[in-house]
């Protein structure tokens, strides 16, 4: 068939207003649905629910796994039941300790993989996964249940968990909950793909599935369609690893991207919220950003060196690196917006609001004998946020004469060092469900090599452990903060809120208020316009 | 040959000194009448006042903060802006040149006599040390000059002693095997075998003869590699292997500005602009010194 030059332009004309018309929701199409979601690292760490401690980790283990309870999505002050019918009432037992007996939903799926089919999640499994949980050689959180049990129940699909004292629920709850090792492992799943291969390749009951991990670009998981509380409405997620920040906000810019883990600056949040078409999320839970000194150290064991550095401290100029709302003060290591941390006033009534005081620290050091400072090394953390925290800190001290000579290292590579008690001071950035969890891990002598202070307030915890009264419980973990900021052990800086941005048509489908995850929450519920 | 001699100011026997001044001074008045080499000298004065003077040129101390005052857009008080701890820019870039010439020149300098002692020794003493020292050269100069710096780094740590190393261990195989070429020709002429034969020693036949023949390209080698030190200095510094905090480099001011670098362009482009200008400089000086001492140039 001829066609004349007119028709062929035409024809050219049409086709190219066509592809445009067509093309251009195509530039938003989501690979089906998939959600493109970037975060801060360059890879995983470890994918193993009770062993993720990387924000990456986390977030990923959460889209995978459940817990018998779950925090109400968006929020981390409320549970709601998720593996399990309901949360139970505990029940004290006449040997004194205390059990909490939990119904297994029934119709529960696992995720299927290479040697073992989808299948129900059986009593079975959550023995199988809490006793992983409690033992060191297989969790780093088995510390959180020392001491606990755990059976089968009487009833269909019962299972007990007893701990030995009784204990509040805001202290039980978080323990068999979606974090850490709350996360309910299938046994199957891991005996088939074996614990070394686990860390990569981990198989839960969540709502999405675990496809593929290429290293250093992106884990990719699929919709779980037989989930239980229903289909998600994405087909998948994927989470791409992309370590600079500019390099995100560009791909974000240029559609690669849906959602990015942001920057922990008020003004970059806000500039990325002004753009068409995006929207920053400034969201609990706070990290907070403390100071551990170690009062073992050849220098820092005489006091009036920890007071003197303390008087060279303004949290004013740690927070104005995040400005508000991103960052916020806190008056202890334990924040105030979990019960047990000191508000501003508490502080202040108790005498430790330390201010800065130039001239007051050189008097202090001098007295100490180091009249014209000292020298001390210090391992920072490539990350930003610690690595901002360490300059700022090289600054202030640099005042009083102290030279802190800053080596920065990988993450994971600071996290090894500071262990070995490489650092006088050692800045941690940290969310925690508990002040319990707080108080433990970094101040007891349970903590171990994160007792970075070698300052313990073990019973000022164990009392508050076994008080029922929730006010009570939080009157003695103030006074454990108290006890720690009087003896210069620790001092709390600030908390950073997470920072996400996503494209209007992501939307998380609940409010985002605080998440104890450190993303989002992405789950059934999540959709894409 | 002749020419090589008399250009590189070398001094074969019996060249008469007042010839050889004559020759100093064409070569000065041959690299000033080459304007684009003239530009790139002012500018590297221009870089060294700015390093020498920096206490007295800053307007600021580059170190102390403001964190309420930073990302400020450039004003009368801070001309180029604040960055993200409140520290003015310009100060910083300022006393960021003290790090990049030491670290450049300084580099250049260990890398020329590590390479110019294993080219001359290889090109000399030919034979089995000939060719370990040429395969250990060759193996080095199979790296990229990255990644020769990282791996020296990795193993030594950060720092600026470590970096100079660093970079000098990385710019010594290309000086041994340009200095490692002349000298195979040069030990057949018949004044090094007049030499050996009135029994000089060899040391003496190096140090007299052949260094001062090879000087000139090893000066032109010496002026090109110390923009690149300075730009290996900066990569390093943005990947955060170079100097540590809180010295100003001007690799790790691009780095810390590039996350702003949409809504605050300068925090990066003014440290940028200033590496741009240290490796124009000396990049244009080399040209001009190619011009006028290489003999293969001509």
């Amino acid at each position: 068939m001829a066609i004349t030059r007119r028709q062929f332009t035409q024809l050219i004309g049409v086709g190219a207003i066509g592809a445009a018309v067509f093309k251009a929701p195509a530039a938003f199409a989501q690979d089906g649905g998939t959600l493109r979601i970037a975060m801060n690292t360059s890879d995983i760490g470890n994918l193993d629910p009770h062993f993720a401690s990387g924000s990456q980790d986390r977030a990923i283990v959460d889209m995978i796994f459940n817990g018998l309870v779950r925090y109400v999505p968006g929020k981390s002050d409320e549970f709601e039941a998720d593996l399990a019918e309901a949360i139970p009432d505990p029940v004290t037992n006449d040997d004194g300790t205390q059990s909490w007996t939990f119904t297994l939903k029934s119709g529960v799926k696992t995720h299927a993989t290479d040697g073992a089919d989808s299948a129900d999640l059986t009593v079975d499994d959550l023995l199988f996964s809490f006793t992983k949980a409690a033992n060191a050689e297989t969790s780093a959180y088995a510390g959180n249940y020392a001491g606990w049990a755990f059976a089968a129940g009487d009833g269909e699909n019962e299972f007990v968990v007893t701990v030995p004292v009784p204990i509040s629920t805001s202290l039980f709850l978080p323990n068999v909950a979606n974090y850490s090792g709350g996360y309910v492992i299938p046994q199957a799943a891991f005996e088939a793909v074996g614990a070394e291969a686990f860390v990569s390749h981990p198989v839960g009951t969540g709502p999405f599935a675990f496809v593929a991990h290429t290293p250093q670009l992106s884990v990719e998981l699929t919709a779980h369609a037989d989930f239980f509380r229903g289909a998600p409405q994405l087909a998948g997620v994927n989470v791409m690893f992309q370590a600079d920040a500019t390099a995100r906000e560009l791909a974000l810019q240029a559609g690669d991207y849906d959602v990015i883990y942001g920057v922990s600056e008020s003004s970059w949040a806000q500039r990325l919220d002004d753009l068409d078409g995006f929207t920053a999320d400034v969201f609990g839970v706070g990290e907070v950003v403390w100071l551990n000194f170690n009062i073992e150290h050849d220098i820092l064991k005489d006091v009036k060196v920890r007071e003197a550095i303390f008087k060279a401290i303004s949290r004013d100029n740690y927070v104005a690196l995040s400005g508000a709302p991103v960052g916020e003060k806190v008056f202890s290591v334990v924040p105030a917006f979990l019960p047990g941390g000191l508000s501003e006033e508490d502080a202040e009534a108790a005498g430790v609001n330390y201010q800065q005081d130039i001239e007051g620290a050189k008097a202090l050091l001098a007295e100490a004998g180091y009249p014209d400072g000292f020298e001390l090394d210090m391992i920072a953390s490539e990350q930003t946020a610690y690595r901002t925290t360490s300059e700022v800190l090289q600054e202030e001290l640099r005042q009083i004469g102290i030279t802190v000579n800053l080596e920065v290292v990988q993450h994971a590579t600071m996290h090894e060092l500071i262990r070995q008690d490489r650092n006088a001071i050692t800045i941690y950035i940290a969310f925690r469900p508990t002040a319990d969890i707080y108080l433990t891990q970094f101040f007891s002598t349970d903590g171990g090599v994160t007792n970075f202070s070698k300052f313990t307030v073990n019973d000022l915890r164990d009392q508050a452990r076994g008080e029922l009264d929730a006010d009570a419980q939080a009157e003695l973990w103030r006074q454990a903060n108290i006890e720690i900021l009087q003896n210069y052990a620790g001092y709390g800086l600030m908390f950073q809120n997470q920072v996400f941005v996503r494209r209007d048509e992501v939307d998380y489908g609940h409010e985002l208020t605080a998440v104890v995850q450190l993303y989002p929450g992405i789950n059934e519920t999540t959709s894409m316009g | 040959m002749a020419t090589s001699i008399a250009a590189a100011g070398g001094s074969a026997p019996g060249t008469p000194k007042k010839a050889l001044i004559s020759q100093r001074q064409r070569a000065f008045r041959s690299f000033m009448r080459n304007k684009a080499a003239v530009v790139g000298a002012v500018m590297i004065v221009f870089l060294v006042i700015m390093a020498v003077f920096a206490p007295w040129i800053a307007p600021y101390d580059p170190l102390v903060q403001s964190t309420i005052n930073k990302f400020q857009g450039p004003s009368s008080a801070h001309w180029l802006g604040t960055d993200d701890y409140g520290r003015d820019v310009l100060s910083r870039i300022i006393w960021g040149t003290r790090v990049a010439l030491q670290v450049g020149i300084f580099s250049v300098i260990i890398g020329a006599v590590i390479g110019i002692t294993l080219g001359v020794t290889a090109g000399y003493f030919g034979g089995v040390i000939d060719n370990v020292l040429m395969r250990i050269v060759d193996i080095m100069l199979s790296f990229p000059d990255l990644i020769t710096g990282l791996l020296v780094m990795a193993v030594l740590g950060a720092g600026k002693t470590k970096l100079i190393i660093a970079i000098g261990l990385t710019v010594a195989p290309r000086f041994a095997r340009i200095a490692y070429g002349p000298v195979l020709g040069l030990k057949e002429t018949e004044y090094i075998e007049a030499a050996r034969a009135i029994g000089q020693s060899t040391p003496k036949i190096i140090n007299r003869h052949i260094l001062p023949n090879i000087a000139g390209e090893m000066i032109v080698l010496g002026s090109l590699w110390t923009a690149s030190a300075i730009r290996l200095e900066a990569s390093l510094s943005f990947i955060g292997l170079g100097v540590p905090p809180p010295t100003p480099t001007w690799g790790q001011m691009i780095r810390d500005g590039a996350v702003r670098l949409s809504d605050l362009p300068l925090l990066s482009l003014a440290p940028g602009a200033a590496l741009l200008i240290a490796v124009f400089a000396f990049n244009l000086v080399g040209d001009g010194l190619r011009d006028v001492l290489d003999p293969r140039a001509n």
